[in-house]
């Protein structure tokens, strides 16, 4: 029931102020305005103080009631204001794997000279993040979005919102601008990667990474292996760090889908993940064969998003494309 | 920070479980929230303080550091079932001490200890907010105890404080907080509370003057726990021995047109009839019917403004007619009683004569009462009114003789006297004859009534001192006094200060001049400089102007307000329509204010705006600047679109120089030029090929 009209107030908000594209300007139109229940108590209490001054005939706490009054109204006006003219200036979402929460990464800026504090954002019925937006100036608000599967995400109803200041009201706004996440199959699976093309040494050994030759250190990403990171610098204060290698020649190997038949789609998807974040971490050339699509042997970040992101939506090609 | 709680949990866990004390870190309230509602609560209960029993204010105290201490130094705090216990014996305690939870110092006493409490257990937001709000409640009791100007100022302080505090357990700080160029300090939180109070102040005034009041009140808090001061019941002269005499205010009396002279400025209190030998008491016979007077001399008219006492009486000057209030009654011999103690400051209006005749003669049983003596004392004082009288031709002639016996008997007017015996009128005028009003008064009173001529005591205060700024008089406690009234036949009740004989200075000054040790070491010191009792006169003036003006506003005076600002015939209608004007007004002015005062736009500068001139010209031509491009990349566009439009490029181009490029002396009047030249230019909306 209470689920039903909350759904229905959804689309009607939604129809009202229609499809938003970024950047976005909170206007005085999409803003709304409630006490929280901070501010109901409070005005519980204004009410109790007015009571007894009219009872007693008590001058003073008449006056202070009054003043309070005052102040609550003047509050309202100060939490509409801090929001009233901020801009949602981006919206992103890198891609993230399976069962592991991915960031929705928000730009608020404002054009004002004063800060606006608080401004917070959330999606769905998770509680909101916060970030103070300096005057002419920018702040950024990093949501955890749950991607159970792979595929895609779809964030289109963001809820930012600020209590900011005092707490006694909760102005907030419906932003309905389509954010994708795209999220790669969970990296999972045991079985050894296929043998190198041009390569006579055969299987290698995943653990097996020294003989390669050495080309430096990266930032650490999602999906690298713990096996690779360099812990030793990472215990002198230095940040996560990869240690890359590169595989010698022109080796390279296909991640074939259809060799994988016998494990089901998804845990196919899984392990074709597995090998392609493993290669890459190793500084291999990977290319990956898919029934409908076939991915050059190449290697770097980008070819692994586009290799990660064709698995992502496998069977979901129809509805959107990665 | 989330990876620290949870090993804090598990820590907890892993622990084993402590009964009474515990580690308990802070939820989702900050520290720094923590500190600012402590600080409203404890500001709050300062406000309090000299009304409850000393142990809940230390006790509270004991509880906010205990909680400070825990945030800072992760000393452990109660747990729940240790706190429960904690929280019963605190309210056993108060019941202990009041007998009861309803009543204001009681309620108090139980909101600072539960306050307290309350803010031992405090983990998160929500419970940081609830504290303010005790210290918010804990100003409405201050307010409802007294509302004097001094305390006024504190009040508002103790308002902003809780503002602030508001706005910073309102505030979390986020991980992007360390961030911000301007931090949310406690130092901003001041700041926006002090400016939303400055806003709301208006609106404050507007509804004080304007929201309709209640005529009277719908109940009332029992306050039975105060110390009962000014006149009592009863008089025993003869067993003080030191008469410490207070500086407090009894009353103030405001005189339209002339105020009597001194020697008419007895205030009329308690009348004592019945005498045991030692003690004057009040009479029982209430239902004594009150015969009526002929009014003689000038009519005074004048208000009073009664301090709390605690008991029942309104003091009149002398004789006054009609009672003020549907509150207050007059008793047959004319003495002004209220149906409760007066417990806050009231204010009457009275019309008064301080010279009466009687129409009817007095009926037997009064005079029966008030010529009656107890039997077996005070022989020898009795024998002497006998004696006396049978020398004098009247009654009148007898009462001067009397007092003409005090004058020249070798009595002596003091505040020490010596403690009386069994027979005190005796003692006092054959052994001591050292006494104060009331020695005196008994005395005479006793004479009188052997001799056979009515008489009783009336006590009140005699004199008061005269206030120029306010122009009124202050009568205080010192200025107590008690005199005699005797009953002349033809003339009836006649008011006979047997004190006035002995010490004639009396009459025109305060007793205070008379015997200036009689008062406490700082009263002394301020009547001996006369700046600083001139000071306070002046601040006696403003505190009464306060009193009448602001305290004591209500419904009539905001009616006589309406009148005053042009309504025929105000009415709760008139004051709903003032105040919704007013409020819309103020809606209007905040809307304004508010939108005006955080919202102030960086103005862009000479050159942008320039520049946005430009632009606008360009896309009113279709051609549009997409946001991600710039002045450069726009030029370009422009010069593929409309290779025509040489001069609009070559504008771009200058602008992009006076921006990003090197600064110049001349930059200022070159931008003013290219000002100048986007102005001048024209554009046509299609090229002619």
């Amino acid at each position: 029931m209470r689920a039903a009209l909350r759904k229905r107030i959804a689309a009607m908000i939604r129809k009202r102020q229609g499809e938003d594209t970024l950047p976005l300007t909170l206007a005085r139109r999409r803003l709304y305005i409630l006490p929280t229940r901070t501010g109901l108590g409070f005005g519980l209490l204004l009410l109790l103080m007015l009571v007894a001054g009219l009872n007693y005939a008590n001058s003073l706490a008449l006056f202070l009631t009054f003043l309070l009054t005052g102040f609550t109204l003047v509050t309202m006006h100060h939490c509409h204001r801090n929001m009233l003219g901020a801009q949602l200036v981006g919206a992103i979402a890198p891609p993230t794997f399976a069962q592991r929460d991915g960031t929705l990464s928000l730009t608020f800026a404002n054009p004002d000279a004063g800060t606006r504090y608080q401004i917070a954002a959330a999606v769905g019925d998770a509680p909101p993040i916060s970030a103070d937006v300096p005057g002419q100036g920018f702040g950024r608000v990093e949501i955890a979005v749950p991607a159970p599967t792979r595929g895609i995400v779809l964030v289109d109803r963001l809820h930012v919102v600020t209590t900011h200041p005092f707490g006694l009201f909760r102005a907030w706004t419906w932003v309905h601008a389509p954010i994708e996440m795209l999220v790669y199959p969970r990296p999972h699976g045991t079985l050894p990667m296929p043998a190198h093309f041009g390569n006579k040494s055969g299987q290698r050994s995943l653990t097996h990474a020294g003989a390669d030759e050495w080309l430096g250190l990266r930032p650490f990403r999602d999906g690298d292996s713990p096996r690779q990171v360099d812990w030793k610098a990472y215990a002198r204060d230095a940040p996560l760090l990869v240690k890359e290698y590169s595989a010698a020649g022109a080796e390279m190997r296909i991640f074939d889908f259809s060799s994988l038949g016998a494990l089901g789609v998804e845990a196919q998807l899984e392990q074709l993940a597995r090998w392609i974040v493993d290669a890459e971490a190793q500084g291999e050339r990977y290319g990956l064969k898919l029934p409908s699509r076939f991915i050059k042997p190449d290697h770097g970040p980008e070819h692994r998003h586009q290799c990660l992101a064709a698995l992502a939506v496998v069977g979901l090609e129809e509805t959107a494309r990665g | 920070m989330a990876d620290a709680s949870a090993s804090l949990a598990t820590a907890e866990r892993r622990a084993p479980r402590r009964w009474m004390l515990r580690k308990r870190p802070l939820v989702d309230g900050s520290r720094r929230g923590l500190e600012w509602a402590s600080v409203a609560f404890v500001a709050g209960l300062l406000l309090n303080v000299d009304r409850i029993p000393i142990w809940t204010p230390i006790a509270a105290l004991i509880f906010v550091a205990w909680r400070l201490m825990g945030a800072s130094r992760g000393i452990k705090l109660p747990h729940t079932l240790f706190r429960s216990v904690l929280a019963l014996g605190l309210v056993a305690g108060v019941l202990v001490r009041f007998h009861t939870l309803n009543g204001l110092s009681a309620g108090t006493a139980l909101l600072v200890l539960m306050g307290g409490v309350k803010l031992l257990e405090t983990r998160s937001q929500r419970d940081q907010f609830i504290v303010v709000g005790a210290a918010v409640f804990l100003l409405l009791a201050a307010c409802l105890d007294r509302q004097g100007l001094v305390r006024a100022p504190l009040y508002l302080l103790h308002a902003w404080v809780c503002c602030a505090a508001l706005a910073v357990v309102g505030y979390t700080p986020s991980a992007s907080t360390a961030a911000t160029r301007v931090p949310f300090d406690n130092r901003a939180a001041m700041v926006l509370a002090a400016r939303s109070l400055a806003f709301s102040l208006p609106l404050a005034l507007m509804l004080f003057v304007f929201f309709p009041r209640l005529p009277g009140a719908f109940w009332a808090i029992p306050r039975s726990d105060q110390a009962s001061t000014g006149l009592s019941d009863t008089m025993s002269p003869g067993s003080i021995s030191e008469l410490t005499q207070s500086y407090e205010i009894a009353f103030r009396a405001h005189f339209e047109g002339k105020p009597p002279p001194p020697q008419e400025r007895y205030w009329r209190g308690p009348v004592l009839h019945e005498f045991d030998g030692f003690t004057w008491k009040r009479t029982s016979r209430s239902l004594a019917r009150m015969e009526p007077l002929q009014y003689l001399g000038p009519e005074y008219r004048y208000r009073i403004a009664l301090e709390p006492s605690s008991q029942p009486w309104w003091f009149s000057l002398d004789t006054a007619m009609g009672s003020p209030s549907p509150r207050a009654f007059f008793t047959y011999d004319y003495q002004l009683v209220a149906s409760e103690p007066v417990t806050e400051t009231t204010n009457y209006s009275l019309v008064s004569h301080t010279s009466t005749r009687a129409m009817v003669a007095l009926s037997d049983q009064s005079r029966r009462y008030d010529t009656r003596l107890p039997g077996d004392r005070n022989p020898k004082s009795r024998q002497l009114a006998l004696q006396m009288r049978a020398r004098e031709p009247s009654d009148s002639a007898y009462v001067a003789a009397v007092l003409n016996y005090f004058r020249t008997g070798g009595f002596e007017y003091t505040l020490t006297p010596p403690k009386l015996g069994y027979n005190s009128v005796d003692d006092f005028l054959f052994n001591t004859r050292l006494g104060f009003c009331g020695h005196y008064a008994s005395a005479f009173v006793s004479m009188m009534r052997a001799a056979g001529v009515p008489a009783r005591v009336v006590t009140g205060y005699l004199g008061g001192e005269w206030n120029p700024i306010g122009r009124y008089f202050v009568v205080r406690q010192s200025d107590a006094h008690s005199w005699a009234e005797v009953w002349l036949e033809g003339r009836g009740w006649l008011r006979i200060d047997p004190t006035a004989v002995v010490e004639p200075d009396r009459l025109n000054r305060g007793i205070l001049d008379l015997l200036p040790n009689a008062v406490s070491a700082p009263a002394r010191f301020v009547r001996s400089q006369p700046w600083l009792s001139a000071l306070l006169q002046r601040w006696d003036a403003v505190n009464t102007w306060w009193d009448d003006r602001v305290v004591k506003f209500n419904y009539d005076d905001q009616l006589r307000l309406l009148e005053r600002l042009g309504f025929s015939s105000p009415g709760a209608q008139q004051l709903g329509w003032a105040f919704g004007a007013g409020l819309i007004g103020w809606l209007l002015w905040i809307a304004w204010q508010v939108g005006r005062s955080s919202g102030s736009r960086a103005r862009p500068d000479r050159l942008a705006r320039a520049y946005v001139a430009l632009c606008r010209k360009l896309d009113r031509v279709g051609l549009s600047r997409e946001p991600h491009q710039g002045p450069l990349a726009f030029a370009g566009v422009v010069a593929r679109e409309r290779p025509d439009l040489d001069v609009v490029r070559s504008l771009l181009e200058r602008y992009c120089s006076l921006r990003y490029g090197r600064p110049e002396p001349s930059a200022a009047l070159r931008i003013r030029e290219f000002e100048r030249e986007v102005k001048r230019l024209s554009v046509a909306s299609h090229a002619f090929r």
